[in-house]
């Protein structure tokens, strides 16, 4: 029953530290779409032209 | 970052029950989206409920129809067991509000007391990729004919939240794109230069094998479907 208890400790383990991460994600790292993506992506969206508007700046380094 | 293994496993239950809550939305029975009973339902599967929230309850309250009791005893226990801290984060409090929401409208004869609205001071002068990105993690809101401080929060910002989720497809976060896409079916004001419905098709081709994405983008096909407004 070894096993049995440990997957019990585990599932114990499922409180608040877990659920309240789910609940209050960080931001996803975000990887951005180049221009020539974006204009194909308008091409699906059938006229988002807002899809094709310029990329967000990104901070830079140094 | 390395995840633990109850993180993991909780990770897959909150799958598990998004991808029943897609399932009942779509065929519209929704009596097996949760366990038939508190005895059948875990440690594990109750804190999916709690993370999965007020959308656990989602396919009742879009489609109309009556709770099934024994699932709505899992939810309450769900909402009993893992009350905010004090201390706890916005997003973890509005979850929880909503969730007793949800019990309430639910099971309005029972004896659960709804909680105080939580504060919205954190989304004032919150900058629009913030706003969206907790308009997204608290999409369960966004539900019709709502009028609690988040939905009207998020009402006096639509373009805002356009914005937000047109960067949320650029950066290929399709949780978010599909949580901001969710609330933009429901505010006023939404630019026709978005391209609203083309982009929530976009999501589902690229982001909607993930239950959670398919569960909002299957909430806001409904909601858009009904026509709705906040």
């Amino acid at each position: 029953m070894q096993t049995e208890d440990k997957v019990l400790d585990k599932l114990a383990g499922v409180r608040s530290a877990d659920i309240e991460a789910a609940l209050d994600p960080a931001e996803a790292d975000g990887v951005f779409r180049d221009s020539r993506e974006c204009a194909g992506l308008a091409l699906f969206a059938g006229g988002g032209k807002l899809l094709l508007s310029p990329p967000t700046p990104r901070p830079k380094k140094g | 970052m390395e995840q633990s293994g109850t993180s993991t496993l909780l990770q897959g239950a909150v799958q598990d029950l998004a991808s029943s809550v897609v399932s009942a939305l779509r065929s519209g029975d929704h009596t097996h989206v949760l366990p038939a009973g508190t005895e059948e339902a875990g440690d594990v599967t109750l804190a999916a409920v709690r993370v999965l929230g007020a959308d656990a309850l989602l396919p009742g309250t879009l489609l109309r129809t009556p709770p099934d009791p024994a699932g709505l005893a899992v939810f309450r226990k769900a909402v009993e067991a893992y009350p905010p801290r004090a201390d706890a984060a916005p997003t973890v409090r509005w979850s929880h509000w909503a969730m007793a929401r949800a019990l309430h409208r639910a099971d309005p004869s029972g004896t659960f007391e709804r909680p105080d609205e939580p504060g919205t001071g954190w989304l004032d002068g919150a900058s629009w990729q913030f706003l969206t990105h907790q308009l997204a993690v608290l999409a369960p809101l966004a539900l019709p004919g709502e009028d609690d401080g988040v939905t009207r929060a998020a009402g006096r910002r639509t373009v805002d939240v356009a914005r937000g989720f047109v960067r949320a497809v650029r950066r290929r976060d399709w949780r978010q794109a599909a949580g901001a896409g969710r609330w933009l079916t429901l505010l006023p004001g939404v630019p026709e230069t978005l391209g609203l419905r083309a982009g929530l098709e976009f999501v589902e081709l690229m982001g909607g094998q993930d239950p959670q994405v398919a569960l909002q983008l299957e909430a806001a096909r409904l909601l858009a479907r009904t026509g709705a407004l906040v």
